[in-house]
C-alpha cells in the first residue's frame, strides 16, 4: 500500500512545483489552474489511500513479500455473474447527450430512463424485502 | 474461490431464454460481466473502427495521389480527415487501450476480475453508442463535422460550423469519455485493491504498471477534455460566450484541448510501450532489463506528460516558449531511457523471431524514428519551419501507428493462444507484419519530405506545378499496400478458427507473467489455483524453477 | 582489362559520385531548407543542420543496438536453453540517463539561443506589414502607403506580399473570423493569426525571389485555396511598389 499512496503523493509534489514554477514564469490562467488541479486530483487520492492504509494497519497479503497463495483463502468478494442493466444504462446516458441536441423533452425521457436504470442496477442485488426479518 | 450469492427468490431474465444457441450466445454477450469478454468486445469493436478510419485514410490518399480535386470535395475531404483523425484517436486506439487492459491485466495481478464488473460493461456501452452517435454525423444533411479532430475555435462555433454533424461529434465524444474516465477508475481500484497475495506493486508486470499510470493520465486529462467540449456546445446550442474569439476564446480553446491532447497521446503509447515490454522478455528469454528504472521512466512520462501541452501551441506566438521546449526534451529522456531497457532485454539473450516478436521489432524501428523527429519538433525555431505541415503528419503516424498498431498486432498474435485457446498461424503472420511494415514505411517516410518542401497538412488539393506531385503519388501507393496488409490477418483468423486448441498454460514456453499460469483460455474466474508469488515472473518461476530469478 | 585501365576505372568510380554528391551538397547539406533566405534561415539552418545530426547519430547507434542482438544474439542450434538471467546493470542504465540528458540538455541551449534571436520584438526603423487572414484569403496592409494601402487576394486569385531585400519587416498578425496559419515554407517561419489577438513578427529577407506561402491551420472549406505568394525585391523596386499602392487608393 505504501507504494500506492506514494506513487499518487509523489504526482501531486511534482504537479504542484510545476504549477509554481509556471505560474512564476507567467504561464496563463488555464494552465495554472490545469495544474493546480491536477496537483490536487492526484493529492486527494494519494490522501485517500494513506489514509485507508493507516486504518488498515497490517500488512495485506498482496503487499507481502513472502505471502503464500493460501494467505488470500477464503471468500474474495461479490461479482455479479451477468447483468442486464449496464446496457440500458448506457443507453440511457447516451440518449441524455443526444437529448442536448434533439431537445429538452428527449433529455426529459432519457433521463428518466437513466434513474431508473440506475435504481434498478443499484438494487439488482438487494435482498427483497419479504425474506428481511423485522 | 470465489464465492458468490445466486438468490433463488429473483427471477434470473436469462432463465427463460435458452431456447435457441444463437439467442442465448447473443444474451451472454451483452450481459456479461467477464472482465475478458468484455475485453473481447471491445478489441472487436475497436478493430472496426480502425478498418472505417483505415478506410477513410484511403479516401484521402486516393484524393491527394494527383493535382486537382477528383472525386472529393473540400467540405466532403475536411470531414473525412476529421473522422479519421477522431476515429483513429478516440474510438480505436483509446478503446484498444480499454480493451487490452480488461483482457490482460486482471490475470496478471492474480484477480478473479475487475473491482466493478458492472460499471465495466457500461464503459463498454458508453463507448459503443457514443461511438456511433459521432460517426452518424455522415448521415445528416450538413455532413459530419469539419473542423479537425482539434476542432479548433471559432471554427467549431456555430457561426462558422452550422449543422447537426458538429453536435453528434461534441456531445458522443464527451459521453464516451465518461466511459474511458469509468474505466480508469475500475482499473486503478482493481490494480490497486485485487492483487494475488505476493503480488507485490513491484512485482506487477510492466503492462499493468502501465495500465496503472495510463489510467491516472485519464483521470487527469479526459475531464478537461469534457470540459472543453461541454462549454463548445452550451456555445453552440445556448448562446454563451466561452470560445468567443473576442474574450480569448481561440488561445482559452488550444490550451484547454492540449492540455488533454497531450497527455492523450500517452495514454495511446503508455500501454503499449507495456505490451512490447511483456513480449521482449519471452522471445529473449531473459528477464526484463532494468524492471524499476523502467518502472521509474513511466512515472516520469506520466509526471512529465502534463506539462507540455503548449508545444503542438509553439506557433500560436501567444506561449512560453522556453518552459514547453525545456519540459518537451526533458520528456524524450525517459523515452529514451526505455529504448534501452528494451535493448538491453534483448542483449546477449538467446532471441527468436516468432510473429510478436517480429511485431515489436516494427515497434521499435519506427518508434524510434518518430521519437526522433518528434526531438526535432521540440525546438521551437524548427517547429517553426515545419509545424501544421505534413512533417508532423509523418511525425505522429510514426510514432502513433508505430506503438499503437505494431503493438496491437503484437498483442494478439502473443495472447491470441491465451484469448482463444488456439495459435496463429506463424507463415501468414510473418507475410502480414512485412506487407504491413513497407506498405507503413512507403505511405509515411516521404511524408516527412513533403512537409519540409512546404506541403500543409489538411489540405485536401495541390497544384502541378507545387512539386508534391511525386511525393504524394509514391505516398499513396504505400497506403494501399498498408491496406492491403490487413488480408493475410483476416485469412489467418478465418483458417485457425478451427485448429488444434494448445491444451498447455503457456504455449510460448518462456512466458513470465501470471496469466501465463492458468489455462488457454482461463476460467470464468481466472484462476483455479495459482503459484507461489516470488518474483515478478511467476509463471516462469513456476514452469522453471531451476533458473532463479532475483526477487523484488 | 589492363591494370590502368582498371586503376581509372576505379577512380572514376570514386570521383564521379563523390563530385555528383559535392554538387547537390548544398541543396543536401540544407536538408530541405537554403541558407541566406531570411534572417530566420541564417539562424534556423545551422540549428536544423545541427539536430538532424545528432538524431543521425543516436538514430544510427540506436538502430544499430536494436539490430545487434536480432542477427548476433540469436537463439543458437547447441546454445543451453536459457542465457544469462541479468536483470539489470546500474552503471549502465545510469549511462544511458545522464547521456540523454546531455544531448537534449546541449539541444535546449541551442533551441534558447536561436528562439531568443528569431522572436525578438525590436523597436527601431522597420517597415511595417499588417497580414489579415479571413475566410479563405489574406489581406496585407503597408501601412507605410497610408491606411487604406490595403492588398486583398481571393481563392482564385491569391495575393502578393512585397518585401524588401535586406531591410527589416515588422508584421502585425490578425484574423477576421477563425485561426489562420501565416506559412511561408522557404523562410522556415510561420504564425498563427488568431481573432482577437495580435501577433507580431519580425525577419528580414535577404534573397531576391518569389516564394510560396500559404495557410496551415484548418479554417474551414476552402483553407486548401488560401495561397499567397511572397515576391523579395530590391529596396528601390518595394519604394516604387508603395507608390504605386499609395496612388492607387488617392
Amino acid at each position: 500500500m505504501k507504494t500506492n499512496w506514494m506513487l499518487f503523493a509523489g504526482l501531486s509534489i511534482f504537479y504542484a512545483i510545476i504549477t509554481i514554477v509556471y505560474w512564476q514564469v507567467d504561464g496563463e490562467a488555464l494552465g495554472i489552474t490545469g495544474l493546480l488541479l491536477s496537483a490536487g486530483l492526484a493529492g486527494m487520492i494519494g490522501f485517500y489511500v494513506w489514509f485507508t492504509q493507516k486504518r488498515i494497519g497490517t500488512t495485506l497479503p498482496e503487499d507481502n513479500t513472502v505471502a503464500e497463495i493460501a494467505d488470500g483463502a477464503g471468500e474474495l468478494g461479490f461479482f455479479s455473474p451477468h447483468s442486464w442493466w449496464p446496457l440500458p444504462t448506457g443507453m440511457s446516458a447516451v440518449a441524455t447527450g443526444l437529448g442536448l441536441i434533439i431537445g429538452w423533452w428527449f433529455t426529459l425521457i432519457a433521463i428518466s430512463a437513466l434513474v431508473i436504470c440506475v435504481i434498478g442496477w443499484v438494487t439488482e442485488y438487494e435482498k427483497p424485502l419479504s425474506s428481511s426479518q423485522h | 474461490m470465489t464465492t458468490y450469492a445466486e438468490r433463488p427468490a429473483i427471477t434470473l431474465p436469462t432463465q427463460g431464454l435458452k431456447s435457441t444457441r444463437k439467442g442465448h450466445a447473443f444474451v451472454k454477450w451483452v450481459t456479461t460481466t467477464d472482465h475478458k469478454r468484455i475485453g473481447y468486445m471491445y478489441l472487436i469493436t475497436t478493430f472496426a473502427w480502425f478498418l472505417i478510419a483505415g478506410f477513410l485514410a484511403l479516401l484521402l490518399r486516393s484524393e491527394l495521389a494527383r493535382p486537382g480535386l477528383q472525386f472529393l470535395s473540400n467540405e466532403q475531404y475536411n470531414q473525412i480527415f476529421t473522422m479519421h483523425g477522431t476515429i483513429m484517436l478516440l474510438l480505436f486506439a483509446t478503446p484498444l487501450f480499454v480493451g487490452f487492459a480488461n483482457v490482460i491485466m486482471p490475470l496478471q495481478i492474480g484477480a478473479a476480475d475487475v473491482a466493478f464488473p458492472r460499471l465495466n460493461m457500461l464503459s463498454y456501452w458508453l463507448y459503443l453508442f457514443s461511438g456511433i452517435m459521432v460517426f452518424a454525423g455522415f448521415l445528416t444533411p450538413g455532413g459530419a463535422a469539419s473542423f479537425g479532430w482539434t476542432a479548433y475555435a471559432p471554427l467549431s462555433s456555430s457561426e462558422y460550423s452550422p449543422g447537426i454533424g458538429a453536435d453528434l461529434w461534441i456531445v458522443g465524444l464527451a459521453v464516451g469519455g465518461i466511459g474511458t474516465i469509468l474505466g480508469a477508475v475500475n482499473f486503478i481500484t482493481t490494480i490497486f485493491t485485487m492483487r494475488a497475495p505476493g503480488m507485490t506493486m513491484f512485482r506487477m508486470s510492466i503492462f499493468s504498471w502501465n495500465v496503472l499510470l495510463t489510467s491516472i493520465l485519464v483521470l487527469l486529462a479526459f475531464p478537461p477534455l469534457a470540459v472543453a467540449f461541454l462549454g463548445l456546445e452550451s456555445d453552440r446550442l445556448y448562446g454563451t460566450h466561452l470560445f468567443d474569439p473576442a474574450n480569448g476564446g481561440a488561445m482559452l480553446w488550444q490550451h484547454l484541448f492540449w492540455f488533454f491532447g497531450h497527455p492523450e497521446v500517452y495514454i495511446l503509447a503508455l500501454p503499449f510501450f507495456g505490451i512490447a515490454t511483456e513480449i521482449l522478455p519471452v522471445f529473449s528469454r531473459k528477464p526484463i532489463f532494468g524492471y524499476k528504472g523502467l518502472i521509474a521512466a513511466t512515472i516520469a512520462i506520466a509526471a512529465l506528460s502534463v506539462s507540455v501541452w503548449a508545444h503542438h501551441m509553439f506557433a500560436s506566438g501567444q506561449v512560453l516558449l522556453p518552459f514547453f521546449s525545456f519540459m518537451t526534451f526533458l520528456i524524450g529522456v525517459p523515452t529514451g531511457v526505455k529504448f534501452f531497457n528494451w535493448i538491453g532485454t534483448m542483449w546477449r539473450g538467446h532471441v527468436t523471431f516468432e510473429t510478436p516478436m517480429l511485431w515489436v521489432m516494427g515497434f521499435l524501428v519506427t518508434f524510434l524514428f518518430g521519437g526522433l523527429t518528434g526531438i526535432i519538433l521540440a525546438s521551437p525555431p524548427l517547429d517553426f519551419a515545419v509545424s501544421a505541415s505534413y512533417f508532423v503528419v509523418a511525425h505522429f503516424h510514426y510514432v502513433l501507428f508505430g506503438t499503437v498498431v505494431f503493438a496491437m498486432f503484437a498483442g494478439f498474435y502473443f495472447w491470441w493462444p491465451k484469448m482463444t485457446g488456439r495459435m496463429l498461424n506463424e507463415r501468414l503472420g510473418k507475410i502480414h507484419f512485412w506487407t504491413l511494415f513497407f506498405g507503413f514505411h512507403l505511405t509515411f517516410l516521404i511524408q516527412h519530405w513533403l512537409g519540409i518542401k512546404g506541403f500543409p497538412r489538411r489540405y485536401a488539393d495541390y497544384l502541378p506545378t507545387d512539386g508534391f506531385t511525386f511525393m504524394n503519388t509514391v505516398s499513396t501507393i504505400g497506403s494501399f499496400l498498408l491496406a492491403l496488409s490487413m488480408i493475410p490477418f483476416f485469412i489467418n483468423v478465418w483458417i485457425t478458427r478451427k485448429s488444434p486448441l494448445v491444451n498447455v498454460d503457456d504455449p510460448w514456453g518462456y512466458g513470465s507473467s501470471l496469466e501465463w499460469a492458468t489455462s488457454c483460455p482461463p476460467p470464468r474466474h481466472n484462476f483455479t489455483s495459482m503459484p507461489r508469488i516470488s518474483s515478478e515472473r511467476p509463471a516462469f518461476d513456476l514452469h522453471h524453477p531451476h533458473i532463479k530469478t532475483e526477487g523484488h | 582489362m589492363s591494370a590502368r585501365n582498371k586503376r581509372s576505372l576505379s577512380l572514376a568510380a570514386m570521383v564521379v559520385p563523390a563530385v555528383l554528391l559535392l554538387t547537390g551538397c548544398s541543396k543536401v547539406s540544407g536538408l530541405g531548407f537554403e541558407e541566406g533566405i531570411t534572417s530566420v534561415n541564417d539562424e534556423s539552418l545551422s540549428l536544423w543542420q545541427g539536430a538532424w545530426i545528432a538524431a543521425g547519430v543516436v538514430g544510427v547507434i540506436t538502430f544499430i543496438l536494436i539490430i545487434w542482438p536480432a542477427i548476433f544474439h540469436r537463439l543458437k542450434k547447441d546454445s543451453p536453453e536459457f542465457p544469462k538471467q541479468t536483470q539489470y546493470n546500474i552503471p549502465v542504465e545510469i549511462l544511458y540517463t545522464v547521456i540523454p540528458f546531455v544531448i537534449v540538455a546541449a539541444l535546449f541551449v541551442y533551441t534558447l539561443q536561436t528562439q531568443n534571436v528569431i522572436t525578438a520584438k525590436t523597436t527601431g526603423p522597420a517597415h511595417e506589414i499588417s497580414v489579415e487572414g479571413f475566410q479563405w484569403s489574406w489581406q496585407f496592409g503597408y501601412s507605410e502607403a497610408g491606411p487604406d494601402a490595403l492588398v486583398t487576394g481571393t481563392p482564385a486569385q491569391p495575393p502578393t506580399l512585397y518585401l524588401p531585400q535586406g531591410e527589416k519587416v515588422r508584421f502585425t498578425l490578425n484574423s477576421n473570423d477563425v485561426v489562420h496559419g501565416f506559412w511561408i515554407p522557404a523562410f522556415m517561419i510561420q504564425m498563427q493569426n488568431l481573432p482577437g489577438v495580435t501577433n507580431k513578427l519580425e525577419f528580414t529577407a535577404n534573397k531576391l525571389g518569389t516564394y510560396p506561402g500559404r495557410c496551415n491551420i484548418l479554417c474551414g472549406r476552402n483553407h486548401t485555396q488560401m495561397l499567397f505568394s511572397v515576391k523579395v525585391v530590391t529596396p528601390s523596386e518595394y519604394e516604387s511598389y508603395l507608390e504605386t499602392l499609395k496612388a492607387s487608393t488617392v
